[in-house]
């Protein structure tokens, strides 16, 4: 075992390394704009250099006179396409603001014409050579911004149903004797996923292809069709691989079936790579968010009363918001509990999901304020956890499924050294360097949708495995080949996975930390159904009696009870008296409290995901708890994270190589959310400025010296089958919140607009 | 930065483009160029396509591209070696690293023309047949990926990292491993990776 692969502890599953290492490593991974295409055109997207407004005319003379131009579509000769509703409204689309459709100017940066031409080199010139000439009017940008207007979210937005509330907040805070009231702002920050938000598409007759990079290749085939006004059978969907996502490739852009719709029309497949600026635009990203926490407590350290109050912006035409109130009102045991969230429209791009899109800015204010209320009490923000601490979520009473927080604090606290720090601000040091501690705990829902696979298990021991899942960085192909090799009791090496291709059995988006859950949860119930098969060829004394009580619930045939238990499986002997060398089965899988036509549902790309908040008579997260030391020079100010200690409890770990890895790529990602990331907006002109990797900072390899990944065996019969909970969001909603009270305790500066960068110091 | 060694050999390099564009010294492209007088002192029109061969894992490679063609979308779009990816195309984010000669390059700001003649090694072209080059292996042993989109960017950068005897340390590793991002941000795995393949890279 190495620090890479780290020994298994518990129920975790064995840390093998990934099913698609050797493709990975030898350019062989095929990603979507990896795919040869015959005789291809290039597009380039021409994006509005105005935020609000309406195009009053186009010059494009320079531009069809660059050799090699096919031709230039813009609203006034673009392909027509029917509506998509928003992905939160019954719909498939990340936004409702349908580019080329009219003159009309939404948001900075959106597509407004699309060259194609014979090579990439000319397309780019010629794109370059458009003319606009746009009517201007003033936009709004963001928060406070004239023209900006805010109502509640309960009532815009179907999935944001209710504002938690219970007790007397009001009362309980005014008779606390303890009172924290505190404001905190989080930045607009882009998913930046490595791979460009491409998408080539390609006919044959009536049957269109596409090859982009998506987290819902269900969602996207559904929604690509429903624009085209075709059958949704007439779409596929590949991707193989994904060069990252985080969110950002979860629901149908505009890009895909206008690209979809330009094939059409040339009769020839078109390849677009939009360029890295552009992704800021014509994708999604995590908007900006407000909020103001009061927190009433006792001497003692016990919660009394707790408000949250969000704010959040969105589009126009688009009720879009995370709504994190749901989980922050339900983390501490509080009987007097209030809560607003609100959404502020401007004039801007529709924000989206983005890696833990309602925790990583509630919890940031949530876990910087329980900070806060530690140092009014004098107490150590740990015990003042420990002493709210609740197995039961306070809104509705119900009990969390199972609750490792301050098993992961216990942890955390000695790997990182926690007994080691000196409390009082400013009272630890190195040199020219003032050294701070700070914690804060990380939380994620445990989510999971219908699925659907197919196995096909041979008598050598091959199996094939199909399920239209994601690898997206996420282990996707390793965890369900190891579920369906553990399951089946063959080699791992005889099992070959097949996701990313919307041909094969739906599979939900790879998003909300559902995808292991599920995709293993359903590949388990279709081997144990090819284990019943074979159980059944050995046993064939299976009574009728037994049958009919299967067949209406209430007992299991022998067959179905060895298949379902641990009973290994004489494959040979099984296959002999079957008298077949391949058994194949189909299933779907849905979760427990799953809606009556979730099955329907997920066949059209439409997800029912449950779990969280969410489940009848339970509540079911993720835990962990997160330690930063920072660095800050006390001349330059400069800061610096030189070591991330996260201890982690998320049910059954399906392999701890790729877990660790991913817990440890979140807790850089919310280092670097605190201390990096922003996009900065031009208040005059809603415009993003920093729309590159040069200019919005991401970490790079020398600004990570000390990550380390602790993960708790943990047990969960209630959650699914197979046990999970999911991580890929959990490692980086505690780090804001960590960092900033990390550097607290090193300046005795409260840092409560994030980043915090060295300007925002001031000692 | 291209390699400039022997660029005089071959005639062509990002100086004499330079001068080129203002009127001069652009013979060497002309005289490749598809419907051109090699004897005309006009100026070509950049959009003509122009022949070139590149030397790619080992093997001339001809092809006819516009002039602009970087060594990127050559590989890529002309060459179907699409192991190096496009991330950023502003020379910002290293997933398109490859190396001419031993030295790293961002493919993406690099002219295919400019790298005519120079031996192009990309990550196709690290493994020996089935055998994994150490680098690829310890970047498996240690999960120095995880989307594994900048991975190939990585393995390219880490090859070139051994050799310039930047690998000393993990302080080394990580400052001379910058110029590639990694948004999954696997970062200390890429550095234990680097670790790992040193020694075995350094004895040959």
């Amino acid at each position: 075992m190495t620090t890479a692969a780290p020994e298994p502890k518990g129920n975790m599953g064995q840390p093998v390394p990934r099913y698609d290492a050797v493709a990975k490593v030898t350019g062989r991974a095929t990603y979507a704009s990896d795919t040869p295409l015959a005789n291809p055109a290039y597009a380039f997207l021409v994006t509005s250099a105005i935020a609000k407004g309406r195009i009053d005319g186009f010059d494009l003379a320079d531009a069809r006179r660059v050799r090699g131009v096919i031709e230039i579509f813009t609203h006034e000769n673009a392909p027509k396409l029917k509506e998509s509703k928003l992905f939160s409204n019954g719909g498939y689309a990340s936004t409702t603001i349908q580019p080329l459709k009219s003159a009309d100017i939404a948001h900075d940066g959106q597509i407004i014409a699309v060259v194609v031409a014979d090579s990439y080199e000319a397309a780019r010139e010629a794109a370059y050579r458009v003319k606009v000439n746009y009517a201007a009017a003033m936009p709004a940008a963001t928060f406070d911004s004239p023209g900006a207007t805010a109502a509640a979210a309960k009532g815009q937005n179907g999935q944001f149903k209710e504002d938690p509330r219970v007790g007397d907040f009001a009362r309980a805070f005014d008779e606390a004797e303890v009172k924290l009231t505190a404001a905190y702002e989080t930045p607009t920050q882009h998913h930046n996923p490595m791979e460009l938000f491409a998408t080539s598409c390609a006919w044959t007759g009536d049957d269109l292809v596409i090859y982009e990079p998506s987290q819902y290749v269900h969602g996207l085939k559904n929604g690509v069709a429903g624009q085209l006004g075709i059958d949704a059978d007439k779409v596929r969907v590949v991707n193989p691989y994904v060069g990252g996502a985080f969110g950002s490739k979860g629901s149908m852009t505009p890009r895909t079936a206008i690209i979809a719709g330009i094939a059409r029309r040339l009769n020839r497949p078109v390849k677009l790579v939009p360029t890295r600026d552009q992704g800021f635009t014509i994708a999604t990203y995590r908007a900006e968010t407000r909020h103001e926490i009061q927190l009433g407590a006792s001497r003692d350290g016990r919660l009394l009363a707790l408000r949250h109050e969000g704010m959040e912006v969105s589009s126009r035409p688009d009720p879009y918001c995370v709504g994190g109130t749901k989980t922050t009102t339900r983390l501490y045991a509080c009987a007097n509990v209030d809560s607003l969230v609100s959404i502020v429209r401007a004039d801007r791009n529709t924000p989206g999901f983005m890696r833990s899109p309602p925790e990583v800015p509630y919890l940031f204010a949530l876990e910087s304020a329980m900070d806060e209320l530690a140092v009014k009490l004098a107490m150590d923000p740990i015990e003042l956890r420990r002493i709210n601490d609740t197995a039961n979520e306070p809104i509705d009473g119900k009990p969390y499924t199972s609750r490792s927080l301050m098993a992961c604090f216990d942890a955390g606290a000695r790997a990182f050294g926690w007994s080691q720090r000196s409390p009082a601000p400013g009272s630890m040091s190195d040199g020219d360097w003032l050294v701070g501690y700070g914690c804060a705990a990380t939380c994620y829902p445990t989510q999971m949708a219908p699925a659907a696979a197919r196995v096909r298990l041979q008598r050598d021991g091959r199996t094939r495995v199909e399920i239209a899942g994601h690898e997206i960085g996420n282990g996707a192909y390793t965890v369900i080949a190891q579920a369906a090799a553990e399951r089946l009791g063959v080699p791992l090496e005889k099992v070959t996975v097949h996701i990313g291709d919307s041909d094969l059995p739906p599979a939900p988006v790879a998003g909300g930390s559902n995808s292991t859950a599920s995709t293993c949860s359903a590949v388990m119930m279709v081997c144990d159904k090819v284990r019943q098969r074979l159980f059944r060829a050995l046993l064939p004394n299976e009574g009728l009696a037994d049958r009919a009580k299967e067949t209406v619930g209430i007992g299991q045939t022998p067959a179905t009870q060895a298949a379902r238990s641990g009973q290994p499986l004489d494959r040979d002997k099984a296959f002999e008296a079957l008298g077949a060398d391949v058994v194949e089965d189909y299933g779907e899988w849905k979760p427990d409290g799953a809606p009556l036509d979730s099955f329907h549902a997920m066949h059209q790309g439409q997800m029912r995901m449950v779990g969280g908040d969410k489940m009848k008579g339970a509540i079911a997260y993720a835990f962990g708890a997160e330690f930063v030391e920072v660095r800050v020079n006390r001349f330059t100010h400069e800061i610096r994270a030189p070591r991330l200690v996260g201890a982690f409890a998320a049910g059954r770990i399906m392999n701890p190589r790729t877990a660790r890895s991913q817990l440890m790529g979140g807790l850089i990602w919310g280092m670097s959310s605190a201390l990096l990331e922003s996009t900065e907006i031009d208040a005059r002109t809603a415009r993003y400025v920093n729309d590159n990797f040069a200019d919005y900072l991401v970490p790079v390899n020398a600004d990570v010296t000390d990550v380390k990944v602790i993960m708790l065996p943990e047990q969960d019969h209630r959650i699914n089958p197979a046990g999970v909970k999911g991580l890929g969001e959990l490692a980086n909603v505690g780090t804001n919140a960590a960092v900033c009270n990390a550097l607290y305790h090193a300046t005795g500066q409260r840092i409560r607009k994030l980043p915090a960068r060295l300007e925002n110091i001031e000692i | 930065m291209p390699d400039k060694s022997g660029s005089r050999h071959h005639g062509f390099d990002r100086r004499t483009f330079m001068a080129g564009a203002a009127g001069s010294a652009l013979a060497p492209l002309t005289a490749r160029a598809a419907a051109q007088d090699a004897r005309s002192p006009v100026v070509q029109d950049p959009v003509l396509p122009v022949d070139v061969t590149l030397r790619v894992n080992g093997e001339d490679r001809h092809l006819r591209i516009d002039a602009r063609t970087t060594v990127l979308d050559a590989l890529r779009e002309h060459l179907g070696l699409t192991g190096s990816k496009k991330g950023c195309d502003h020379g910002q984010c290293g997933a398109c690293t490859v190396l001419i000669g031993d030295r790293r390059v961002v493919s993406c700001l690099t002219l295919a023309l400019s790298a005519e003649g120079r031996e192009i090694t990309t990550i196709e072209g690290l493994a020996s047949g089935e055998r994994l080059h150490p680098m690829q292996q310890a970047f498996i042993d240690q999960d120095a990926f995880q989307c594994g989109y900048c991975t190939p960017g990585q393995i390219m950068s880490a090859v070139a990292c051994v050799k310039e005897g930047h690998a000393g340390s993990e302080a080394d590793i990580r400052e001379y491993m910058s110029g590639n991002i990694c948004r999954c941000a696997a970062y200390p795995n890429i550095v234990a990776a680097v670790k790992q393949a040193a020694p075995e890279i350094m004895r040959g």
